[in-house]
């Protein structure tokens, strides 16, 4: 059972559903900051634009995408009838989830340690 | 209308609303900072694609959390309490995050 694809797509959503409610806490924090005016809002934008939390920003890429195509699976499989398909279309979400961190996280990447 | 077809709808909306919010925002990356923002944000069309976007994140995060909650078993004899604190924090949340957007204002 704990190896099945719909365990593991279930642990993943439910772990990247729960990560990015966590960063959206965090990112309402920072965007929120606008209320006390620009200068706050610039430095506490700043703190969260060095290297490190760029790193952070892959992951949740990662997070991102792969919880976006996870839910485009699950929409298919529930109006379409291609429940044969359901390992299929997990390995093709995932698949693509990693190909799209890859594109999107080189860029981030690439801009915070060149410039 | 049950928990997972708010979860059902707002994915939709999101899918959309974050490929906007991605492409224009985000891609290429460029070091952000109000001046940045501002020339977006200084639009009303802008303001209410981002408020939009902020009802549909709410929705899609708080039924999340609350239909993962209640799978953990040991809380869902709290289920009314914990229906009307999601309700109260997607409120609060969605009169903040409105303000917020509004904040975004150019200097005079």
């Amino acid at each position: 059972m704990y190896r099945s694809t719909g365990f593991v797509s279930f642990v993943l959503r439910r772990l990247t559903g729960i990560a990015l409610v966590l960063y959206l806490i965090a990112h309402i924090w920072v965007i929120g900051s606008v209320n006390g005016g620009p200068e706050l809002f610039n430095s506490r934008l700043a703190a969260v634009q060095t290297p490190i939390f760029k790193l952070a920003e892959v992951a949740l890429l990662a997070a991102v995408v792969y919880h976006a195509f996870d839910g485009i699976r699950l929409l298919i499989v529930h109006y379409f009838d291609v429940t044969e398909y359901r390992k299929s279309l997990f390995y093709a979400a995932f698949v693509v989830s990693v190909i799209l961190t890859i594109a999107g996280g080189l860029p981030i990447l690439l801009f915070a340690f060149q410039g | 209308m049950r928990v997972f077809q708010f979860q059902r709808i707002s994915a939709i909306a999101l899918l959309v609303f974050l490929t906007i919010h991605m492409t224009v925002v985000h891609y290429p990356p460029f070091h952000i900072d109000f001046s940045r923002i501002i020339d977006r944000m200084g639009q009303p069309l802008w303001k209410a694609i981002d408020i939009a976007f902020l009802f549909f994140v709410l929705l899609h995060a708080i039924s999340g959390s609350y239909a993962v909650l209640i799978d953990l078993g040991g809380v869902a004899r709290m289920k009314r309490t914990l229906a009307a604190s999601a309700i109260l924090l997607a409120i609060v949340g969605f009169v903040y995050g409105t303000l917020t957007i509004l904040a975004f204002q150019p200097p005079v």
